[in-house]
């Protein structure tokens, strides 16, 4: 059947995240590849009850087909939540859920692009966005970012010299990878930028409430006075990833292009899911929950950031994290992190090497370090593992 | 706030709702009149942002039409981004989404330009009447397709899903492989061998529902440009997924023993089709069956030009005589393998998609495809770009009904109901045959299918059948290009016999409605976007 195929399949890499997880798997392996929340933090007893209750007050409900824009009560607290916490003024009917961020970005993929279509980035940006946006051929233009966030003079630059981009996909908020989160300035002066180009912005925000030092920052939305930004939201990370629970909060006409796709998908996300998400919402236990976590994964990045400092050898250069799940580390001038994980693996450590976040694929001197999965000993022992297998391949032995 | 803006007032001498013309002979719907007229005096600036419309009651009153109507037309103005409702201050025209800075700030983003080229979105606004007609309360609707929400087994569920969370805990609330569980792919490869099907397990990959199945494989099949071949009629949630990847559709005939394969091998050598889509077994929508012979050759032609075929397959379970043959994917695998082989569908042509949305949950989003591994391999590779995998605690409810025989135990139990609602739903129909309306007499499924008179106009009867009170799918919806006669698909699983006949009874009202007189217009607007299944 092979033959058959249509040809943008072609386009399809095997993925590195994929592959990565297979080794991952081993339970002697210290993993700071994955991209997980740590298991332990779930509500589980929660929704567990939260299930309970739905089953036995609207089982049938739950259970039978629903619209395709989503349970309205959820939809409403989600604007609402995104309104209180990142100053946007979203109302419920321009909710889409869907199943899991991830569909969000398909759909954003399946509405804009068409073979050759600009798609601008943060340099690196997240890896299977570049995956479902890929499916569609888009060239990639990748901005320079700082520890600040996207340069707004590099964006400017390159929608000027690409007048056919469409999209400008951004993670502001303790970025896949690198961890790093705009400043409220650069924000600022991103949306100036963007407001005198006819682009949309696809502003991905799983872990803007994954936030160890301080509160955050206002969303790119709050900023937008012509329906520009399209925010993307997950339950992933806060609940639990395997409601494949997402949501869009779109403005305007396109809600309904969107809708459309979205049946046309998969006619519309899990209507348990939705209904245990929405009863366990109104059980109000979710910041309470969020505060938990983040008090682990605060406890997980310090105790990586300083055994980074303790074990890493002159060269290696790497991102302190204010939230999120990842540190992105530079590798001495020409070291290639796929070189190093073999290495790593015999040690019994794993990562995710970081030219897969390059869409165009040019640097090959990073890494990708996750710190929410692994208790502190594990993660002060694979650093070091880690430090040592940089510290042999520097030393060419 | 029910007075005009006073500027507004000021600039234009007759206020800007008085001249509001309703032409009732017109073929135009009411609302959209409405709708049109409101649209141009905003773009005009008559209506500036700010404005607000008068309450819906009064301009009702007013133009003397029954308030659902403006409701519609303003809804329809909100939906476009041209209005917006506030509580307190009504109904208000919105400013255009201009920047607030000077001199080279951009104008409103150009949607359509910023939209793909690729095929643009078919929105069927009379579908779209239609479903927020079946929303209503009072409206009997048999346009569903569902199973009875009363007899779905959710004390089991209830009971499944606690043992799960209690023996399982957070697995069954974390990721999962985009695969699905390996649990799960085992109890239903074991499934499919019971109909003769050799799948193993990893020939098997779990969907979200069997829509993103048919999704999936038209990501990994289809150009722009490619043909598809379909029945005709067919289901109409596929036909949308093919057309929006560009595929062009080309129908095949179908009678009393399914696609008209005597047809099909001319179609294969004049379109050389990407894909044959087929639901060989109690049809959407039109409850036939393939029959065996038929499914043979099907499959003969199938091979010999190399042609994949889509089995959608989810009603076979629900046979209220006797099963349906064995599934293409069956059929395929033993006639293409020598005896003794190894197992699994490596040289088939077959690719099998099924759901439990219509034996078990709708609500959970649970299908499957089986086909070769190779095939199986991209479906996965495209899956994970569209949603990583499919909900995991779903998937583990759906591998307990299997594992514990609590799907079976369901389906022996619903069955007779099925059966006796279908025989009520016939009985009600019987006097239309007097009209000159045919229908099928489906042996299992969801769906009676019925062909209208040549002298009646389909879009009449849905006008008389809002009037009394009925929802059907207009078989228009099915076909791959325009069909010349009416069709009508009655689902009759989700209500109840007596319902049932009350809808047979509406329906028949309306049919002789729609014979004898022409009938009013009628439309409404839809609270959410029911999807059509």
């Amino acid at each position: 059947m092979h033959a058959n195929l249509a040809r943008r399949m072609d386009w399809l890499r095997a993925s590195d995240i994929r592959e990565m997880l297979k080794v991952t798997q081993r339970p002697d392996m210290i993993s700071l590849a994955g991209g997980l929340p740590a298991p332990e933090i779930f509500p589980v007893a929660e929704l567990a009850a939260a299930a309970a209750r739905i089953l036995a007050e609207r089982g049938e409900v739950a259970l039978q087909y629903a619209t395709s824009e989503g349970h309205v009560p959820l939809r409403e607290k989600i604007a609402a939540r995104m309104n209180r916490i990142y100053g946007t003024s979203f109302q419920a009917a321009e909710i889409l859920v869907t199943t899991g961020s991830q569909q969000a970005l398909d759909l954003t993929a399946k509405l804009f692009l068409d073979e050759g279509d600009g798609v601008a980035c943060e340099s690196p940006t997240y890896l299977a966005a570049i995956q479902a946006f890929d499916v569609f051929h888009p060239r990639w233009v990748e901005v320079a970012t700082d520890d600040d966030g996207m340069d707004p003079d590099a964006l400017a630059a390159a929608l000027t010299a690409n007048p056919h981009l469409k999209l400008v996909y951004v993670i502001p908020n303790s970025q896949n990878p690198s961890g790093r989160t705009w400043t409220l300035e650069r924000r600022r002066r991103f949306m100036e930028v963007v407001a005198r180009h006819p682009v949309t912005v696809i502003e991905d925000n799983p872990y803007g409430e994954i936030c160890y030092d301080g509160e955050p920052l206002p969303s790119l939305a709050s900023f937008d006075t012509q329906g520009q930004v399209i925010c993307l939201g997950t339950f992933s990370k806060t609940v639990a990833p395997g409601l494949r629970v997402g949501w869009m909060a779109v403005r305007g006409a396109l809600f309904g292009k969107l809708t459309i796709l979205k049946g046309a998908a998969d006619l519309h996300t899990s209507t348990l899911g939705q209904l245990v998400l929405d009863a366990y919402l109104d059980g109000g236990t979710l910041d309470e929950n969020i505060r938990r976590t983040c008090a682990v994964y605060r406890e997980r990045r310090d105790a990586m950031i300083s055994a980074l400092e303790r074990e890493m050898p002159p060269g290696v250069r790497f991102t302190r994290p204010s939230g999120g799940l990842f540190i992105w580390l530079e590798l001495p001038a020409g070291m290639n992190a796929r070189a190093l994980l073999p290495r790593c693996l015999e040690r019994g450590v794993a990562f995710v090497p970081g030219g897969g976040f390059f869409p165009n694929g040019t640097r090959e001197d990073t890494v990708r370090l996750n710190f929410s999965n692994m208790p502190v000993p594990r993660i002060v022992e694979g650093i070091r593992r880690l430090g040592e297998a940089v510290r042999e391949l520097a030393t060419g032995r | 706030m029910d007075r005009l803006d006073p500027q507004l007032e000021d600039r234009e001498r007759t206020p800007p709702f008085g001249e509001l013309r309703i032409d009732r002979t017109s073929e135009v719907p009411v609302y959209v009149q409405i709708r049109d007229q409101l649209r141009a005096r905003i773009e005009r600036g008559v209506l500036p942002p700010g404005a607000a419309l008068p309450p819906e009651r009064r301009l009702a009153e007013q133009l003397g039409i029954n308030r659902s109507t403006v409701l519609a037309a303003y809804g329809a103005l909100k939906a476009d981004g041209l209005v917006g409702a506030h509580v307190g201050r009504g109904t208000t025209v919105l400013a255009p989404p201009l920047p607030e800075r000077g001199d080279e700030g951009a104008a409103a983003l150009p949607w359509r330009e910023l939209v793909r080229r690729g095929p643009a979105s078919r929105e069927d606004p009379v579908l779209r009447d239609l479903l927020a007609l079946a929303e209503r309360r009072d409206v009997v609707s048999l346009a569903v397709g569902l199973p009875p929400a009363e007899l779905l087994p959710v004390a089991e569920l209830a009971e499944v899903q606690a043992r799960l969370v209690a023996e399982r805990g957070a697995e069954t609330l974390l990721h999962s492989p985009t695969e699905g569980i390996a649990s799960l792919r085992e109890a239903l490869a074991a499934r499919a061998a019971g109909w003769g099907m050799r799948a193993t397990p990893h020939e098997i990959l779990v969907t979200s529902g069997s829509q993103q199945g048919l999704d999936l494989i038209a990501r990994v099949f289809l150009d722009p440009g490619d043909v598809v071949v379909v029945e005709e009629p067919s289901y109409l949630g596929a036909l949308e997924v093919f057309r929006r990847a560009g595929a062009r559709l080309v129908g095949v005939a179908t009678d009393g023993e399914g696609m008209r394969v005597d047809l099909l091998e001319g179609l294969l050598s004049r379109h050389r089709p990407k894909l044959i889509y087929t639901l060989p077994s109690f049809q959407n929508p039109s409850g036939e069956v393939m029959s065996l012979a038929r499914r043979q050759a099907l499959l003969a032609l199938a091979r010999r030009h190399q042609v994949p075929v889509v089995e959608d397959d989810p009603y076979r379970e629900l046979a209220y005589e006797q099963p349906p043959p064995p599934p293409l994917a069956a059929l395929d695998g033993a006639a293409s393998r020598p005896l003794g082989s190894p197992s699994g569908s490596a040289n088939g042509v077959t690719i099998y998609v099924s759901s439990t949305s219509k034996i078990l949950f709708p609500g959970l989003r649970v299908g499957w495809i089986a086909a070769p591994a190779e095939v199986i391999r991209r479906l996965s590779l495209a899956k994970q770009s569209a949603d990583l995998h499919s909900p995991t605690l779903g998937q583990w409810v759906v591998e307990r009904f299997l594992r514990e025989g609590l799907l079976d135990r369901h389906l022996a139990r619903v069955r007779p109901h099925y059966a006796a609602r279908r025989d009520a739903m016939l009985a009600a129909l019987a006097p239309a045959a007097a009209l000159g309306v045919e229908w099928t007499r489906p042996r299992g499924g969801f769906y009676i299918w019925c062909s209208l008179p040549s002298a009646l106009a389909p879009s009449r009867l849905l006008t008389a059948a809002a009037h009394e009170g009925v929802a059907y799918l207009p078989g228009s919806a099915c076909f791959a290009e325009e069909p010349t006669g009416g069709h009508l698909r009655l689902n009759f699983t989700a209500l109840a016999p007596a319902e049932l006949r009350e809808g047979g009874q509406r329906l028949l009202r309306a049919l002789g409605t729609a014979l004898t007189t022409a009938a009013p217009a009628w439309r409404a607007s839809g609270s959410g976007t029911r999807p059509i299944v």
